[in-house]
């Protein structure tokens, strides 16, 4: 398979603009700023079938075509680079790679939209990486790819690297904006949406690194080549961030649709040491984990995984061997949430914590009768009444850890130890 | 405003586009319950107190942030509402102390009451609850309960929206978040007390008010803020015959909901003291007892006699009261010169969103009761300290109170040849009058005021007046009486209506048409402006 996301990185110095430049790059930012209207490359980007690789799969044509064109405001581009999905470290590797592409994508999307200013959103701990990114920002600028009248266009764009404080929920693209804007992390209220009422109550488009960097390839070979790529609904590749018990942790690009237990088993090496595999995560540790038999059918695209129970999400794959306690693993993605969580809304500020006390408490030999149908409820009592998906992030895992290893929990709960572990 | 039809729990409502769904059910008298949302607040949507069930949506919905439209169903009382308001309530009390015995919210809790209404059941946390910071003193009014506090950041918002003075933020995060001044920083605006009112739980106390009474005890009188014309609604409420605190009405013609926190505890000084219970009279050696006839008897003789004649009315008198004043001392000297006490101060930008510069409530409105001699206040005093007067009626102001000029008054009053103190308690202006007459504070009487904007709102009485104190008014009409000028009204209603008959801005205008909302007299215009 033709490499797309990740067809640089192997390339010596491939984070500089010269290596860049030698493969290709910024051809395709060229001809869209010189050669294609706005429109056509929102239609372009349509007809591609990229969604968004953030987690949610928004396809991104369609998120572009809501805003408004006509609105007085300025508008802003968003590069969400703020990756903290426990599991998932795809972006930063495109970051400290191939800072251009991400650029050069971040500057299409400004282009579509028709901002002239763009901030490219990090998250705090990734120092490294923002400080790749900015030195390729300044190359790119020198070279007349950023600024003033783009290469004799006269389209106009700055782009700025913005580094976060660290916190998850800043990956939330309304919690970025309020980041972004100087205040607290918190997401914001819904609607209005961020298409029309986004950074500092402007227009503003918010796109994930790996969303961006497959737009030039895009442009370069156009749109009915992507959608040759994958599935009827899941067009393109995806980058896949392997983690946990597994031989060849990594960094994968796969065309959708994958079988999911060939990749596991073939190009990851399977589990590690030779062990059982027990469990996969698959899309980063806010999704529903699920159990090998239910693996065996499943293929890496949206609705493959979404059929069997879960979600593709990041891309986050956490492998767990025959020897991890679940109840252990499912504390310690509670204890997680519950450190994250933003406090805004009630369910979510009281409900992670709740949830991540019973959990620790069972984890300690503490379980008490009930207390797996009480995480079940509060579970179902945050998903969906919270403002942002934080919620509905740390509730899913929560009940899926349960319903599908409950002997395992009512076990420890019974022995009021770890049963795993000791074997 | 485009008209629409909606319906609610399947009653059809007819609206207007731009409102919210808790605004229009409340409309049909469908209380959606809340906390965080607060009609002069933005929406902040996080208690999720208000979820509803909106037809062709999956999921819940906020109705705080709903606005409604065309066609819309809702549903309020379906049992995935009912459940999640259940769910919500034990969210919100997983780390509340449930302290209501020592709480002073006790009574207008809306913990307490939306769980009777919504939730009756036992929580099912059994862990350890998280601690924060208990009784910490933000200002010099407001002090915070961290635990008690449920994160609906009314108190943030509005420091941030209404008065932009921006005290307060959330700190910490998850269920550590906590509500907490910035660095240096007192909570000591001069709006802070209205948090308190807004705080819908016990985590913003009154410093002044708490652990006096507790609220079930208070009987609510609806009146007007004597603290300046502003004429903010406030509810006086009492316990045992005194005034325990003041809370605003709301008004949106007036205060909207707010009230300041001068105007709020401006009932310490204006009704505190010890009170005078019977009149005096100067007789060698001082100020001795006597009865109302006496007392009276030698005020309308002193004054025939001391010609020329000044009146000064306290700015706290009503309407009723002013027009008798006025009616009295031109019976006695028609060319008299009356004055209302007024006094400016400069205004903060965050005073001027409620304060006026005066302290004269009735101001305006006691001028247009004739208490006026178109020269102003200060052009008296001046006339007063030169011994322009010969006699003078002073009602319900301590003239020697005033920070300016208190020695050139003190000896301008000694030199009257009568001087007539009202009052409740024995100022140090009281002490120079020949005769001193008990009366009666705001509190303690019913009447109206007019404030800087002409509108006339009603006073009521909240607390009973002393044993041995008179009304004003009734002081009034049994010296007009006894001054030969028989007046056929003697209520304050009966007062305004024939006041309404007299003066002009006032006609066509009737005592029981106030209400407790007011009503517009004259133009609309600001005295202020003029």
């Amino acid at each position: 398979m033709e490499k797309i996301l990740l067809r640089n990185i192997d390339v010596p110095d491939s984070h500089t603009l010269a290596v860049y430049s030698s493969r290709g790059g910024y051809r395709p930012w060229e001809e869209v700023v010189k050669n294609i209207t706005p429109e056509r490359l929102i239609e372009e980007v349509k007809a591609s079938g990229l969604r968004g690789r953030g987690g949610a799969g928004f396809p991104t044509g369609m998120k572009w075509s809501f805003v408004p064109k006509d609105s007085p405001k300025p508008k802003y581009m968003v590069c969400n680079a703020d990756e903290s999905e426990p599991g998932t470290f795809k972006d930063r590797l495109l970051i400290e790679k191939d800072p251009h592409a991400i650029i050069e994508g971040t500057l299409m999307a400004a282009y579509a939209i028709q901002s002239h200013t763009a901030f490219i959103y990090i998250r705090g701990e990734l120092v490294f990486g923002a400080n790749i990114l900015e030195r390729a920002v300044d190359e790119a600028t020198q070279a007349g790819y950023i600024g003033k009248n783009i290469l004799g266009s006269g389209y106009d764009v700055d782009v700025i690297v913005h580094r976060g404080a660290g916190a998850y929920i800043c990956g939330e693209e309304t919690a970025l904006l309020s980041s972004l804007e100087g205040g607290r992390g918190w997401p914001k209220v819904k609607p209005p949406f961020p298409a029309t009422h986004g950074l500092f109550g402007c227009p503003t488009v918010v796109n994930n690194v790996e969303t961006l960097a497959a737009l030039p390839w895009i442009i370069e070979h156009g749109a009915a080549a992507y959608a040759a790529i994958g599935t009827e609904k899941s067009k393109g590749t995806k980058l896949f961030s392997v983690s946990g018990h597994i031989s060849k942790p990594g960094v994968y690009e796969l065309e959708m649709g994958y079988p999911f237990m060939k990749f596991l088993q073939e190009d990851c090496g399977g589990v590690s040491n030779g062990r059982k595999l027990k469990g996969v995560i698959p899309g980063g540790g806010s999704m529903p984990v699920l159990r090998p038999d239910e693996l065996e059918k499943v293929n890496l695209d949206y609705e493959s995984v979404q059929a069997a129970g879960s979600l593709l999400g990041s891309g986050g794959v956490i492998v767990m061997d025959d020897a991890t306690c679940m109840v252990r693993a499912a504390w310690n993605l509670a204890r997680f949430f519950a450190h994250e969580s933003c406090g805004q809304c009630s369910p979510c500020r009281e409900g992670c914590h709740w949830m991540e006390k019973i959990f620790h408490r069972i984890e300690q030999g503490e379980g008490r009768k009930g207390d797996l149908e009480l995480i079940l409820n509060v579970s179902g009592n945050i998903m969906g009444n919270t403002i942002c998906p934080f919620g509905d992030a740390a509730a899913m895992p929560a009940a899926a850890f349960i319903k599908k290893y409950r002997e395992e929990f009512e076990e420890h709960i019974a022995q009021k130890r770890c049963t795993v572990r000791m074997e | 405003m485009d008209p629409i039809k909606l319906t609610i729990d399947g009653k059809e409502v007819a609206t207007t586009k731009g409102k919210n769904l808790i605004e229009v059910a409340a409309e049909i008298g469908i209380d959606i319950p809340h906390y965080c949302y607060h009609p002069k607040l933005s929406i902040a949507g996080n208690c999720r107190m208000c979820l509803v069930e909106i037809e062709r949506m999956p999921k819940l919905q906020i109705a705080c942030n709903t606005p409604v439209g065309e066609g819309m169903s809702v549903l309020t009382q379906s049992p995935k509402v009912l459940a999640i308001r259940k769910a919500v309530m034990e969210f919100l009390l997983v780390n509340h102390p449930v302290d209501c015995p020592i709480c002073d919210q006790a009574g207008e809790c809306w913990l307490q009451d939306y769980y009777m209404q919504h939730d009756l059941q036992g929580s099912r946390f059994q862990e350890r609850k998280e601690h924060d910071r208990k009784r910490e003193v933000f200002g010099p009014n407001v002090v915070f309960d961290g635990e008690r506090c449920i994160k609906c950041t009314r108190c943030v918002r509005f420091f941030q929206e209404i008065t932009r003075t921006n005290e307060l933020a959330v700190v910490n995060r998850g269920d550590h978040s906590t509500i907490a001044l910035f660095p240096d920083t007192v909570l000591d605006n001069p709006l802070s007390g209205n948090v308190v009112d807004i705080c819908p739980v016990g985590a913003l106390t009154d410093r002044d008010f708490r652990f006096k009474v507790r609220v079930w005890y208070l009987q609510k009188t609806p009146s007007i803020c004597p603290g300046c014309s502003t004429g903010c609604n406030v509810s006086v409420e009492t316990y045992q015959n005194r005034i325990a605190r003041f809370k605003p009405r709301i008004n949106e013609a007036v205060n909207s909901h707010w009230l300041c926190d001068e105007g709020r505890y401006c009932f310490h000084d204006l009704t505190g003291g010890e009170r005078l219970n019977t009149p005096m009279i100067r007789q060698e050696g001082g100020l001795v007892p006597t009865t109302w006839d006496k007392a009276l008897g030698a005020v309308l003789n002193g004054l025939r006699g001391a010609m020329p004649l000044a009146g000064i009315l306290s700015g706290r008198n009503t309407n009723e009261e002013a027009f008798l004043f006025a009616k009295l001392m031109k019976r006695l000297s028609p060319d008299c010169a009356l004055e209302v006490f007024y006094q400016e101060r400069e205004l903060s930008e965050v005073q001027k969103i409620l304060m006026s510069p005066d302290r004269s409530p009735n101001f305006r409105g006691a001028r247009e009761m004739g208490v006026s001699s178109n020269g102003g206040f200060e052009p008296l005093m001046r006339k007063l300290c030169e011994s322009h007067f010969s006699g003078a009626y002073v009602v319900g102001e301590d003239l020697l109170g005033m920070d300016n000029d208190k020695d050139w008054i003190r000896q301008a009053l000694q030199k009257l040849s009568f001087l007539v103190v009202q009052d409740i308690r024995m100022t140090e202006t009281a002490q120079l009058a020949h005769v001193v007459l008990p009366s009666t504070h705001f509190g303690e009487k019913e009447g109206t005021y007019t404030n800087r904007n002409g509108r006339v709102q009603k006073l009521n009485v909240a607390t009973i007046a002393p044993e041995g104190a008179m009304q004003d008014h009734e002081i009034f009409i049994r010296l007009l009486d006894a001054a030969g000028e028989r007046v056929s009204y003697s209520t304050p209603a009966e007062i305004f209506d024939a006041l309404a008959n007299e003066v002009p801005a006032y006609r066509g205008l009737t005592y029981t048409a106030i209400g407790e909302q007011g009503i517009q007299s004259g133009d609309g215009q600001d005295s202020h402006d003029r």
